[in-house]
């Protein structure tokens, strides 16, 4: 084990998952990969819920979907700056990810993370549990589960 | 590249994949099994027909498997090809005066929107009285709340969502971790919520109310009386909305003064105020005038769409504007229900459904009220509330008859309580904004969205009960 990995999102972000992160990196003289995964999925849906109920029109609409969105964005910036500065404060390489996609039907998620940990040599993959409960989850495994069948490394798992 | 391999079962894959074709061809059987059998006793064939429609939609509109506008257009296909209605009163129906007065209405609130006056005065407010972290919150609060007595709650949340972002921000509010986060995204979204119901503006679902009651019974409800009725009912739930949401989310933060410099920094960017935001703001006050006091003579509708001639003639708005803050698609959904409403009423339909379900329940006037109150408030958390009201309007007109009650204070109990979605985010725009802000999750919500809407739901009761028949609303 060399590189590390460590996905966060808007909505699931862990200190302790980052903190195992960097430790697990620093010991293994790796590089931290943070992956922060950009969520489309709230914005469209708000955007759907205006434009199928809402007595507005599309125009605002979308400008709420792009506040969102850019909110997600800048969202990320910072969480990928925490996670920065931990790598710094343990003298551990680090670099940011920032990746569209989340849990669903197609497995977007799994995909990206897989997809990360191929191209980057990664070792061990650090994941926060979802806290969104959709009906995708209760007719198949959480994609946390999912990752670590697939997933041709060791992953941690955090509440 | 790594690929996942889906191991879920084939056949979880092939229902999955199936669902959908399966539920229209389960709906299309259910629907020609009733068009095709023969007419229940004490219902012509007309009303069994007008009956199968209504359950169509009713399961389209729940499901939302198709968009809720495409639903009211496919009852206006059917109402005249199952020989509900004749053709031609179909199509009259759709040019309802309620359809132009929401068509004006939402004309009126994108000059509003598109002009900055809402925006300035969100910030003027916010920046004046939110000198505290309580006071900054109760200024959200009551700011979406009276704003969207004025305007569409949608338009309100859609507006006050960015500056809300930016507040918590400026903060330094940590996404679900902060408790005032929690706090300026509920008082936002219920802000909203219970100011919507307060006028006629707030939503399109009074005005789609006043319609369907016009066309079943002749009687109308005005802009006035409305008001009247349910403004203390709003207070009193604006009230109890303030205390659950900061027992339930206990202040977190001393000061809010980074908030206070953000919302500076934004009216000074904004400059002074322009000629449209003067001639836009003239013209609503106007409007408002006309509606409260000539509402009854002159019809909303005529004082709305006279407001949006005024607003061209005094180039403060181009019809690009207009187009692009308009949700047309509603429009069609709101003349459909119309429709359909109508089609229930006038083919006896209305009167044979509620004899048979709300009917058997309720014992009189009372417990009438308190049933489609409970039936209106409870739906409208899966679906939307115009749904909500096309669905149980017609029964509870039909049901009036029988109590020999004044049909408007059925529209009352059902048009109202449409519009109190407090528990989810599927319930209201206002309500996923708050969610995808991320500050609070759906447990939040739900936990404090219950009390709400059982409090809401006794407030209204109450109110019908006690203080209704002191403005002549009696029952």
């Amino acid at each position: 084990m060399k590189n590390v990995l460590v996905v966060i999102s808007a909505a699931d972000s862990s200190d302790k998952a980052v903190e195992f992160a960097v430790l697990a990196a620093k010991k293994e003289g790796g590089t931290v990969f943070a992956l922060y995964m950009l969520e489309g999925g709230s914005a469209s849906d708000v955007s759907e819920r205006f434009t199928d109920m809402g007595f507005i029109g599309d125009k605002p609409s979308t400008e709420v979907s792009e506040a969102i969105m850019k909110e997600y964005r800048q969202r990320g910036y910072e969480e990928l700056g925490r996670v920065q500065i931990k790598c710094m404060e343990e003298g551990v390489p680090f670099e940011p990810l920032m990746e569209a996609g989340e849990e669903g039907a197609g497995g977007d998620f799994v995909a990206r993370v897989l997809d990360c940990i191929a191209s980057r040599a990664i070792g061990l993959a650090v994941v926060v549990r979802s806290k969104k409960k959709t009906l995708a989850r209760y007719l198949t495994k959480p994609p946390e589960d999912r990752l670590k069948e697939a997933a041709p490394c060791r992953v941690e798992v955090f509440d | 590249m790594a690929v996942e391999i889906d191991k879920r079962s084939i056949w979880l894959l092939l229902v999955l994949r199936g669902l959908r074709p399966l539920f229209f061809l389960a709906l299309f059987l259910f629907f020609w099994y009733i068009v095709n059998m023969p007419a229940p006793e004490g219902l012509s064939p007309a009303g069994k027909n007008a009956i199968a429609i209504f359950l169509l939609c009713l399961t389209l509109w729940v499901s939302n498997a198709i968009p809720l506008a495409i639903t009211s257009i496919f009852a206006i296909v059917l109402v005249p090809l199952l020989d509900v209605l004749p053709r031609k009163e179909v199509y009259g129906l759709f040019g309802n005066e309620a359809v132009f007065f929401i068509l004006g209405a939402f004309i009126l609130a994108g000059a509003v929107m598109h002009s900055g006056l809402s925006n300035r005065i969100a910030l003027a407010i916010l920046e004046r009285f939110g000198g505290s972290p309580r006071r900054l919150f109760l200024s959200i609060y009551l700011l979406g709340a009276s704003l969207s007595c004025v305007m569409s709650e949608h338009a309100v949340a859609a507006m006050l969502f960015p500056i809300v972002i930016e507040i918590t921000k400026g903060l330094g509010l940590r996404p679900g971790h902060s408790n005032y986060g929690k706090l300026l995204f509920l008082a936002l979204a219920w802000g909203c919520i219970i100011g919507g119901v307060a006028t006629f503006l707030g939503g399109a679902r009074v005005p789609l109310a006043v319609g369907m009651l016009r066309e079943a019974t002749g009687k109308s409800i005005n802009f006035a009386a409305y008001t009247a009725a349910v403004l203390p009912v709003v207070a009193v739930m604006l009230t109890v909305g303030y205390f659950v949401l900061t027992r339930a989310f206990k202040i977190d933060i001393e000061s809010v003064a980074g908030a206070h410099s953000l919302l500076a920094r934004r009216i000074h960017a904004i400059g002074k105020p322009r000629y449209d935001e003067y001639g836009v703001g003239l013209v609503l006050l106007v409007t408002f005038i006309g509606w409260v006091f000539w509402g009854a003579k002159g019809g909303l509708a005529t004082i709305a769409l006279a407001s949006v001639v005024a607003l061209f003639i005094l180039k403060l708005v181009k019809w690009k504007d207009v187009e692009e803050y308009v949700n047309w698609g509603i429009i069609l959904m709101y003349g459909g229900a119309i429709v359909l409403g109508a089609a229930l009423e006038r083919s006896g339909a209305a009167q044979w459904l509620s004899d048979r379900t709300v009917g058997q329940w309720a014992t009189g006037p009372w417990s009438a009220v308190a049933l489609f109150s409970l039936f209106s408030i409870l739906l409208t958390e899966a679906m939307s509330n115009a749904a909500v009201i096309a669905i149980l309007l017609p029964v509870g007109i039909g049901l009036s008859k029988k109590f020999a009650m004044d049909p408007s204070i059925v529209a009352y109990s059902i048009a109202v309580p449409a519009g109190l979605a407090f528990c989810f985010p599927i319930s209201t725009p206002a309500n996923a904004i708050a969610v995808s802000s991320n500050y609070l999750t759906l447990k939040d919500m739900l936990r404090v969205g219950v009390i709400m809407v059982a409090v809401s739901w006794a407030v209204f009761n109450l109110a019908a009960r006690f203080y209704w028949p002191l403005i002549g609303l009696g029952y």
